[in-house]
This record gives structure tokens, C-alpha cells and sequence, in this order.
């Protein structure tokens, strides 16, 4: 509700003109106007389960280049296939990590872990669309990632930023809107800490009204003559566009407000930046939010840099955790750590480990998924899932369980195919439990 | 009915003249012609609905943004605008089209138009280190006016380094995958979506499940292999007529030199081993042949005039590109199981291209002489329910918008794009941001293609756009006007005329006059006027 009445106000300021007002009014019953509020009761009849949904959030910590599950939270310390990663306790008795991830050790209560994840695609575009989108590339249809479905089913009306963010990475390999269209296109942030591109007014905000004033006014003609419905999308456009960047929601990007203790509690790492831009857009309202870290494919001196790369997540993580907790967010915001696959158990000659999708892991917290629990298991040299394999659609399946979306929802694509949200697969009811 | 419409274009072929729109067939404007007698007769004749009938001509400046902007992918310069209006011959529009035909920067055009065709549907990233190769290999097609069965031959026997051979794109956009090269060569040169038959009979295509892994089992011995000269980095499309098959049956399809179709109940086991036949025309090979060989096969099919798909898609592609109406939509579906609007007239043009030779410059000159595309636009929301009444409104692709947006500001590009080993590296130039964030799959419905805010809030705030807007930036556009032109009605008729190659209306002249009076700084004022119309729909639009 917040967001709606943050709406108007921003709307009144920013555009200074009736025309922007009526429209966001239009939404609204004439009766609540009438009455001269905007009831709870109005809201909830308007918004039609949109609020049921509202705050469910889902945080996704990619892992570009296949993360070794043998040295981040499946260590197989005394066999060979180990090699000289040592594994630590944690808070859960009996449950342990490798020992890069102290802290998230010390936060496992709040985590679980798949450790039997298995797919059949090592190849890392191919590997990253899946486990991005839930389906394989293909020419014909563009599957649109699952950040992109998370802003199409439970983004808030009311939320003025884009609703799927994707901070660093880049390229498409992880997938965008698809078959949803541009507008669920991840918004791409390269860096955390700065204004995303293009959102700086190059005048000042009164400036800026008279163009688009001015703008309106010569537009006229043309909508009277050949294209009023694309003079009247682009008008649309430009008004949300605009709402955006003057709207007080932009704030979520700016990370020199936050206290200096929690800046230092995620780190200064351009991840923990990342981490905390994300809490800081969950908060804002944005459904989902995507961090990227890039270097883990590890051909050749698998241990030192893991141990590094490790080393760059495992305070963020376990802090978002921790912050979101004392914010009262975890429990609606879903925190996924993935890669596209895992790591060849036999170490190479390099020292090195190799692409292996049959078996690796997945760390998820929050959004209702009981921490401190192990899903699966592999056998002793972590070569073969054991026990509760999971499938990439099972997971796909998991988020949308946490998310509250329902996964058989069909999009349509253009060549008119009815795309389902997950395609087969059930989620892992055990992490709910 | 339509045998006889034909022995009258005959009769109309003796009487033709234009040598230039000649093409060993009947001349393009004859055919034009044709094309607007059958489609009053097919599409809107004799119907009393005034939402029915045919809108009017397009006036000289809408008619040559227009056929700028669709031929060489820029609007006209305002010294064309102003020698075209000048023109009192009877033929000018004629002259116009072999003028743009015959400029370099229609291959250009057209072959970044097919590089998106193409890419779009890439499978990965790394596909991109193909894309300048192919727009080169492809424009000095376009401007050799090498024909349509010329440049698909090429595309389907193409081999070699991605770096040197652009005809590779098709294969290295999929990877070297047999299927989806099979799927995407059906796709962009019969505009028929075979592949729905990869997994399953389709309940509504009359095409096998059997007919689309025949077709594939033309090219199980295409491959992508990475290739190591010195620093760069690159791959080559090559083809495996030696190898034995892998021996590991987890993996039946992989490095196979024939072509099986999976058991879908046993998706473990080879599958059953498929001969190469082309479904059109049932025209086959026997198994063991090289690659070479099938390839070279295939492309004499696709491209012989027994096959009628090839003609008609690249005709139904390039009249919804020009007229904005499909006569099949999605333009790269149109299989046997779809309805055409105007069916007649896209057989009448198919077959005449096809008699051309499948010159594409005859095509050209054949559509953009018809009424059909000579009219005034409307919006396709407006004109849904009766196509080609109206020429519809079309949105730019990026190059386009880039295009524009140089003329429109007087700024240069800056060299020819960079061709990087990192082909992300591309994507840093000023074209390469455009294509970016206002590319759109061009396959895909017009009428579906969407803005976005990143595209209105790169219009509205890059700061090189504003930089290039700014009366204060030594050399901008508007630095050099507002001294050349102290008359405000002159300065505003200038900006209109680079912006969106036309005059100001009246009314438009007058809101641009009161806000320099209501503004009272002139620079700054000018600048507005500037920015509003760059953030235009009718500067992102083609009318």
C-alpha cells in the first residue's frame, strides 16, 4: 500500500500536471474518490490477490562459470577426489561446509542445501540459459528468465522501478524477458553503487517537464493523423520512464545512505555492493533481483581461486541473510547461490577441475525454505547423485512454490505455442517442511 | 480468373519500357500494377465498409522518408528532401527508388536487416563474432545484386572461418547443431516452421514428424570447430565426412556422419537412421554421400522454381517489411496449413520474382511501385481488420534509429565498427549501445514489437545525444544554426526537415514559435525543440 500512495505523490510532483494524475486515478474506483480516501478495503478489491503476493521477492547469487560443490558446501574431505579442501562445522550439528565459507557456516541455520542437483548440459551458454530459464536454448521460442516471470506474476502495481534487475554480468546467455517481451528484460546494472545508465537528467526536473510538455503539444498532429495508438504508447512510455527516475524508489540505488556498519557488514567487494543493492531493492519492492560473480570456471588452479572467490561471497552472504532476518524480509525473499553446473570430481593435471552438470549444489534461504537442512546426497567421491536427485525443473519448480507462482501458467509464444512457466518436475517439498 | 490476369500482364510486359526495372521477366512496374488490380479485387474491392477502402496517396516527403529509411536505412538528407520536392517529373518516385537501389548503403541496410533475421536467434553469444563478417559478406551481395538463390546457396554450403565467410552465420548462430540448422534454414528460406515436427506429429501441419529428420540428415556432417591463429580467437563452420561414430551409446547423435531420429520411448538408444529427402518435393539421396555433396543437393532444391516456399517467403518477408502488412504473419510461417491474406497477389508476385531470377532489386522496385506501398500509413491497430489499405506504420529497427538520429544531429559514426576477439566488445561502440537496447527480432509480428524505458530513458538522457543537442558544444548542429539562421521560422523549418525530413505544419510551426517567446532564452529553446522532436514517436516510427 505504501507504494501506491508513494505513487501519487511522486506522480503530482514529478509531472506537475492533471493529465499524469488522472491517469494513475483512472485505476481507481470513482466511488473510493468520491469518498475522498483510499481505503485498505479499495486496494485489496483493486489489486485482485496482487497484494497476497506483495513482498514475495526472490534474490538469485549467480555463479558464472560452474562453482566446484566440492569446495564451496559439499566437501569430501579424505577422499581423493577432495583433494586438500578441509570441511568445517557449522551452527547445524553435523551439517558442514568447506571451509571457505566460515560464515555462512556460522549462519547454516538460515540455509539449505541440494546437494544432489543433476542436469545433462556442460556447455556454459547452454548450461546458464537453463538454469536461468528452466528449458534448453532453442531458435524458435525465447524462454524468458525466471527473474523476468517473477516480474510478470508478482510485481507490485504500485513499484515505479523496473522489476527484474541484473546487477553486473552481462551478455544474453542468461536469458531476459523472451516471449514475456522487453518489458521483463532484467534491467541491467553493470556496477552496484552508481546510478544506472541513463537515469540522470541532463537538466533539471522542471526542464525536463516543459520538453515533455513541449513534446506533447507536437506530437498532436501526428497522433491526428496516422498513429494515435503509437503516439499514445510512447506518451505511456515516456511518463514511466520519467516516473521512474524522479521517483523517490530511486533512492534504493543509491548505497550512500546506508550506515557505515552495515556497508561494512556486506563488505566493500563490488559483490557485497551488489548484495546490498539487492536487499536494498527487495526492500523497495522490485520481486527480483539477479547478482552476478563471474571467474568460477576453474580448468586450472581449482583451490587458490575458489578459496578467493569464495572469499568474496561468503561474508555478503552470510550478512544479506542476517540483514534481511532483522528486517523482517527473509521469510517473503527467497536467497538462491547457484552456477550453470558443478565441477569434475577427478582433479586434472592442472589442478584443476572441468565441467560436470551430473551432480553439483545449490544453497537457497528464505522465502519459507527451512534452513539448516540437507537435501540429497551424492555417493563418496561426489561423482554420482545418491539419493533425491533434483532436476533443474524441480528447482524451477521450488522457487515458484516459494514465490507463490503458479508453475503450470502458460505464456503464448509468437509461432502461438503455449509456453508453461515449469515444465514438469515437482518442487522439493522437504525444504518447506 | 487468375490465368487470364496473367495473359494480360504479358500483354502489358510487350509494352513495357523502363530497361532498368527489366529483369528477364516482366518489368517491375508492370507487375506493380498487377499486384494493385488483384488486391482491389482480393483484399478491399467492392466493399461498402469506408474503413474498407483505400486510404490516399502519401504526399512526396512522407513518400521519401519513407523509402529511404526502407531502402538504404536512413531518412533523406534535407538536400534530397528539397531536390525530390523541386522535381516536377512525372517519374520521380521511379527515379527516386533506382537512385537509392543503386547506393551503397542499401546493401548496408539490408544486410544488417538479415544479420538480425539471423542472430536473434543465436544459441550463444560467441555466435556474435560472426555478425561483421556477415554484414560485409552480405552488403557486397545486396550491391553486386547477387540474387536470392545465390545468397541461400551460399548460406546452406557455406564453409570455413567465421571471421572470413559471413555466409557461416546461419550454422554458427546454431552452433553446428544439425537440427536447429535445419530448423533455422527452413525458417528463414521456405518461412516454414519445420521443426514443430522435431518432437511430434503436428495436429495441425501436414508435415511428419519422419520429414523434419529427413530434412536434417542433409547436414549431421556440419560442424563448429574452434580455430587458433595467433592471438585471435575464432571458429570455423567445417565438414566431418571421416570419424567413426562415437561408440558411447549415452551419446547416439554425437560426431554420427548420418543422421538418426531418436526412438522418443528409447531416447537412449540411435534412433533410426534417416536418408536425406526434401519434404517440398520429396526429391532424396541415398546415406554415405559428403557433406559437400549433400549441402550442394539441397541448395539446388530449395532454390529450384518446383519449390514455390522459396520464392513466396522471401516475398511475403520483404512486402511485410515494406508494405507493414504480412500477407502471412509471423512473415516465417507460412507453411500450407496457414491463410494468406490477398493469397492471389502473393502468388502473382512469387512467381514473378521467381521468374526474375529471384533478383532482389526487381523485387524491390516491383513492391515500392505499387499503390499498396505508395499510400498514406496508419497505425496497424487502426487498419487490422483490412490490410494493405494503408501502408502501416513501421517502427525503426536500431540501425535505422542510428542512422537518423546521425542525420538528424549532423554527427559522424566514427570509423567502422571494432572487430574484437571478444565480440561483447562490439557492443561498446554507439551502434553497437543502439542495437543493444532498441534491437528487436525482425521475424517477430510488427505490431508486437514494444518499447521499453531503457530505450525512452537513453532518447531522453544519454548524455552523448545531449552533448550532440547542446547549443554550447562547439560544432553541434544547433551551435552552427542559430548563427546561420536568425529568422526563428527558419530555424524551425531546418530542424524539422533533419529531424523528420518534412515541413512543419502550421499549428506545429506555432507551438514551436510560442514556446521561443514563452522560453525567452533562444539557444535553450531551441534545444527543447530539438530533444522533443529526437524523442518523438514520428522520429522512432517510419511512417
Amino acid at each position: 500500500m505504501k507504494w501506491h500512495l508513494r505513487h501519487q505523490v511522486d506522480v503530482s510532483v514529478a509531472r506537475g500536471g492533471a493529465v499524469s494524475r488522472r491517469d494513475f486515478l483512472r485505476g481507481i474506483s470513482a466511488a473510493s474518490i468520491a469518498a475522498g480516501t483510499l481505503g485498505w478495503r479499495d486496494l485489496v478489491s483493486l489489486e485482485a490477490g496482487e497484494l497476497r503476493k506483495a513482498g514475495r521477492a526472490c534474490i538469485l547469487l549467480w555463479m558464472q562459470g560452474g562453482p566446484s560443490p566440492f569446495e564451496t558446501f559439499s566437501p569430501k574431505p579424505g577422499h581423493a577426489n577432495g583433494g586438500e579442501t578441509k570441511a568445517i562445522s557449522t551452527a547445524v550439528p553435523g551439517l558442514e561446509v568447506s571451509e571457505n565459507f566460515p560464515r555462512v557456516a556460522a549462519a547454516m541455520d538460515r540455509a539449505a542445501i541440494i546437494r544432489s542437483m543433476t542436469s545433462k548440459e556442460g556447455s556454459h551458454p547452454r548450461a546458464t540459459y537453463l538454469m536461468h530459464t528452466g528449458y534448453l536454448p532453442t531458435a524458435s521460442v525465447k524462454y524468458p528468465a525466471f527473474g523476468s516471470i517473477a516480474a510478470q506474476q508478482i510485481a507490485h502495481e504500485g513499484l515505479e522501478l523496473p522489476a527484474f534487475v541484473r546487477v553486473g554480468g552481462g551478455g544474453r546467455d542468461g536469458g531476459g524477458g523472451g516471449i514475456l517481451g522487453v518489458e521483463y528484460d532484467p534491467f541491467l546494472m553493470p556496477v552496484a553503487g552508481k546510478l544506472p545508465t541513463n537515469t540522470a537528467l541532463p537538466t533539471s526536473p522542471a526542464r525536463h517537464d516543459r520538453r515533455l510538455d513541449l513534446l506533447a503539444r507536437l506530437e498532436a498532429d501526428y497522433a491526428a493523423t496516422s498513429a494515435k495508438q503509437e503516439v499514445s504508447e510512447h506518451r505511456k512510455l515516456y511518463e514511466k520512464a520519467s516516473r521512474m527516475i524522479l521517483s523517490s524508489q530511486m533512492k534504493a540505488f543509491d548505497l550512500e545512505h546506508e550506515p557505515q556498519k552495515v556497508r561494512e557488514g556486506y563488505g566493500e567487494s563490488q559483490f557485497g555492493l551488489g548484495c546490498l543493492l539487492a536487499r536494498r531493492l527487495v526492500e523497495t519492492g522490485v520481486p527480483c533481483v539477479e547478482v552476478v560473480l563471474n571467474g568460477w570456471d576453474t580448468h586450472f588452479d581449482n583451490f587458490p581461486r575458489v578459496k578467493e572467490l569464495a572469499g568474496q561471497v561468503d561474508q555478503p552472504l552470510a550478512y544479506l541473510l542476517a540483514d534481511l532476518a532483522e528486517r523482517g524480509l527473509l521469510d517473503n525473499t527467497l536467497v538462491v547461490w547457484m552456477g550453470e553446473f558443478g565441477r569434475t570430481p577427478k582433479i586434472n593435471p592442472r589442478a584443476g577441475r572441468d565441467h560436470y552438470p551430473r551432480a553439483f549444489n545449490v544453497l537457497l534461504a528464505g522465502g519459507g525454505v527451512r534452513g539448516g537442512q540437507v537435501i540429497g546426497k551424492t555417493d563418496e567421491g561426489g561423482a554420482e547423485v545418491e539419493d533425491r536427485p533434483v532436476a533443474v525443473a524441480d528447482l524451477f519448480q521450488t522457487f515458484c512454490k516459494s514465490l507463490q507462482i503458479n508453475p503450470a501458467a502458460e505464456n503464448i509464444a509468437p509461432n502461438g505455442r503455449p509456453i508453461k512457466i515449469v515444465d514438469g518436475g515437482k518442487p522439493v517439498a522437504e525444504l518447506f517442511a | 480468373m487468375l490465368s487470364s490476369r496473367r495473359l494480360i500482364s504479358a500483354g502489358l510486359l510487350l509494352l513495357a519500357t523502363c530497361g532498368s526495372a527489366w529483369a528477364g521477366g516482366i518489368d517491375a512496374r508492370a507487375a506493380a500494377r498487377q499486384i494493385d488490380e488483384l488486391l482491389a479485387k482480393e483484399a478491399y474491392g467492392g466493399s461498402a465498409d469506408s474503413q474498407a477502402a483505400p486510404v490516399a496517396r502519401a504526399d512526396d516527403e512522407t513518400f521519401l522518408r519513407r523509402l529511404a529509411l526502407d531502402l538504404v536505412g536512413r531518412p533523406p538528407t534535407p538536400e534530397e528532401v528539397t531536390a525530390f520536392a523541386l522535381d516536377n517529373a512525372a517519374d520521380k518516385r521511379d527515379k527516386a527508388v533506382d537512385r537509392l537501389l543503386a547506393h551503397s548503403e542499401f546493401g548496408e541496410n539490408w544486410a544488417r536487416y538479415w544479420r538480425d533475421v539471423i542472430m536473434y536467434r543465436r544459441s550463444e553469444d560467441r555466435a556474435l563474432l560472426v555478425s561483421p563478417t556477415l554484414v560485409t559478406f552480405l552488403a557486397k551481395a545486396f550491391n553486386e545484386n547477387a540474387h536470392w538463390d545465390a545468397i541461400a546457396r551460399k548460406f546452406i554450403t557455406a564453409t570455413g572461418d567465421v571471421r572470413e565467410a559471413g555466409e557461416t552465420a546461419i550454422i554458427m548462430a546454431q552452433n553446428g547443431n544439425a537440427e536447429d540448422t535445419t530448423a533455422e534454414v527452413s525458417r528463414i528460406f521456405l518461412g516454414i516452421q519445420i521443426q514443430c515436427a522435431q518432437c511430434h506429429n503436428h495436429p495441425t501441419d501436414r508435415w511428419k514428424r519422419e520429414q523434419f529428420h529427413e530434412l536434417a540428415a542433409f547436414f549431421p556432417r556440419i560442424a563448429v570447430r574452434p580455430v587458433r591463429d595467433g592471438e585471435m580467437r575464432s571458429f570455423a563452420v567445417v565438414s566431418v565426412d571421416r570419424g567413426g561414430r562415437d561408440k558411447d551409446k549415452a551419446k547416439p547423435r554425437r560426431g554420427a556422419l548420418e543422421h538418426h531420429m531418436p526412438d522418443l520411448n528409447h531416447p537412449d538408444q540411435e534412433g533410426k537412421l534417416m536418408k536425406p529427402v526434401f519434404f517440398v518435393t520429396g526429391q532424396h539421396l541415398e546415406s554415405g554421400l559428403s557433406d559437400k555433396a549433400r549441402r550442394e543437393k539441397l541448395a539446388d532444391w530449395f532454390t529450384g522454381r518446383n519449390n514455390r516456399w522459396f520464392a513466396r517467403a522471401y516475398v511475403n518477408r520483404m512486402w511485410s517489411e515494406l508494405v507493414g502488412h504480412g500477407f502471412y504473419e509471423p512473415v516465417d510461417d507460412i507453411g500450407p496449413d496457414r491463410a494468406a491474406s490477398a493469397p492471389h497477389t502473393l502468388d502473382y508476385l512469387a512467381d514473378h520474382f521467381a521468374g526474375a531470377q529471384y533478383d532482389v532489386k526487381w523485387l524491390f522496385r516491383a513492391i515500392t511501385a505499387t499503390e499498396a506501398y505508395q499510400r498514406d500509413s496508419r497505425s496497424r491497430a487502426s487498419s487490422e481488420a483490412t490490410p494493405f489499405v494503408a501502408c502501416a506504420t513501421q517502427r525503426l529497427r536500431a540501425d535505422q534509429l542510428f542512422n537518423t538520429l546521425m542525420v538528424a544531429l549532423g554527427v559522424e559514426e566514427g570509423g567502422p565498427p571494432r572487430r574484437d576477439r571478444n565480440p561483447r566488445a562490439m557492443l561498446a561502440t554507439p551502434r553497437g549501445r543502439m542495437n543493444a537496447t532498441f534491437g528487436y527480432d525482425p521475424s517477430n509480428r510488427r505490431d508486437e514489437v514494444a518499447g521499453s524505458i531503457p530505450q525512452a530513458l537513453m532518447l531522453m538522457n544519454a548524455p552523448e545525444l545531449n552533448r550532440a543537442i547542446k547549443a554550447s558544444e562547439p560544432g553541434s548542429m544547433l551551435s552552427q544554426l542559430l548563427t546561420q539562421l536568425p529568422k526563428d521560422e527558419a530555424l524551425i523549418d531546418e530542424l524539422y526537415l533533419r529531424c523528420l525530413a518534412r515541413e512543419p505544419s502550421a499549428r506545429e510551426r506555432e507551438t514551436c514559435l510560442a514556446h521561443v517567446a514563452v522560453t525567452r532564452q533562444r539557444a535553450e529553446a531551441f534545444e527543447d525543440i530539438v530533444w522533443s522532436l529526437v524523442n518523438s514517436t514520428e522520429f522512432l516510427n517510419r511512417k
